[in-house]
């Protein structure tokens, strides 16, 4: 394998650490701001489950990042290259400002950019695009009215235990679970980003067929990349996501975590890239608003819209004129 | 109106507009909507026995 090849493999491995220190804030930031788990110990538990995702789900999202967000034939170790640095500038960029943003929509803003610069906008995948667009606003509504309607059903059920005390714990209990089964939809459908990637770079550079299955060993060093970047954390996102869009109580993270899971495991069957982020944000807002609306703090929520808005053509343009700069020394 | 309602109605529209957008995935952004309008018709009505209270 050429050293170029190996180089954007790294690069890649290396968005796949951003990734996972940028969001492992959505997978604890609840379980933190509850304080069922110190931050350490939250860390530890939601990297192993990140790692452990590869067992369980396939690489349904990762053909889709492959295939369906610009045409193949327009895919280079050199557009990757920027394609990919575009979204890791982009991610520390809003990492830097404490904004929850989808390191998801930075890689395809980050790869559509780069091909764009290559051979200009006929080489985008519309339906490709079209349905990654759709869920961007869709994932959100979802995990908000996942963790609207979990949160009500779980009031239904306990309203006549008096025992609040005890009630808590459990629920403390149960976040844990809930955390678990998140940061394993996270791995899931982010590591499997990172999957995609390398395995367009396999087809692109000739080291595998373009109808190929993602060989064993990109599907371990993505789980791997992205546990180990989930251990390093990123405590600014944990604090804007666990207590400044709404106060949270162990009942709470229960709801959103479970709410927001159960999207990330429909969507990664589904070969859908979506963001965590994104589905995470609404699943808190949605038990925020099962009290009432007045609960969310709209101000940071708006703040955060704002980010999502500005993540594609943000990291678009990074990588655009990052394949410029390439571009003059190939 | 009961703010809650308008936002979940609100929803329920921007999900009924992807519809046509969705291609293999509309039932997905049917059903959505479906959700929010039930959401904002118990809200209207919670708000709406609340103040009768």
């Amino acid at each position: 394998m050429e050293l170029s090849v190996v180089l954007v493999i790294a690069v890649a491995l290396g968005f796949d650490y951003v990734n996972g220190f940028h969001d492992a804030a959505n997978s604890i930031a609840t379980v933190v701001s509850t304080r069922v788990l110190s931050p350490r110990v939250a860390v530890l538990w939601a990297a192993f489950f990140n790692f452990a995702a590869f067992v369980v789900f396939g690489d349904a999202v990762a053909t889709t990042i492959a295939k369906d967000v610009v045409v193949q034939d327009v895919l280079s170790i050199g557009v990757i290259f920027a394609g990919l640095t575009g979204a890791i500038v982009w991610d520390l960029i809003t990492f830097w400002f404490g904004l929850p943003t989808s390191s998801s929509h930075a890689l395809v803003g980050g790869i559509a950019g780069a091909a764009v610069a290559k051979a200009g906008f006929s080489v985008l995948v519309v339906e490709g695009l079209r349905k990654i667009g759709v869920f961007i606003i869709l994932s959100p509504l979802i995990g908000l009215a996942a963790g609207l309607i979990i949160t009500l059903v779980i009031f239904w059920v306990f309203h006549r235990n008096r025992n609040v005390e005890r009630l808590n714990r459990g629920f403390r209990t149960g976040q844990l679970i809930s955390a678990a089964a998140f940061s394993l939809g996270h791995g899931a459908n982010d590591a499997q980003k990172t999957m995609g990637i390398i395995l367009a770079l396999l087809i692109a550079s000739g080291h595998a067929a373009s109808d190929a299955s993602t060989p064993l060993w990109v599907v371990l060093a993505a789980h791997t990349a992205i546990g180990l970047g989930t251990l390093t954390g990123g405590w600014r996102i944990v604090k804007t996501m666990g207590s400044k869009i709404t106060r949270l109580q162990p009942v709470g993270g229960v709801a959103a975590e479970t709410g927001a899971a159960i999207t990330l495991f429909a969507t990664s069957a589904a070969g859908i890239p979506v963001s965590t982020t994104h589905t995470i944000t609404g699943a808190i807002v949605g038990v925020g608003a099962a009290r009432r609306l007045s609960a969310v703090r709209w101000g940071v929520a708006g703040r955060v819209v704002w980010a999502w808005i500005l993540t594609i053509p943000g990291a678009f343009t990074i990588s655009w004129l990052t394949f410029q700069v390439v571009d003059l020394f190939s | 109106m009961d703010r809650r309602a308008i936002f979940f109605f609100g929803a329920a529209v921007v999900c009924l507009v992807l519809v046509p957008l969705s291609d293999g995935y509309a039932w997905v952004s049917t059903t959505v909507a479906v959700v929010y309008v039930l959401l904002g018709a118990a809200s209207w009505l919670d708000a709406r026995s609340r103040r009768r209270l």
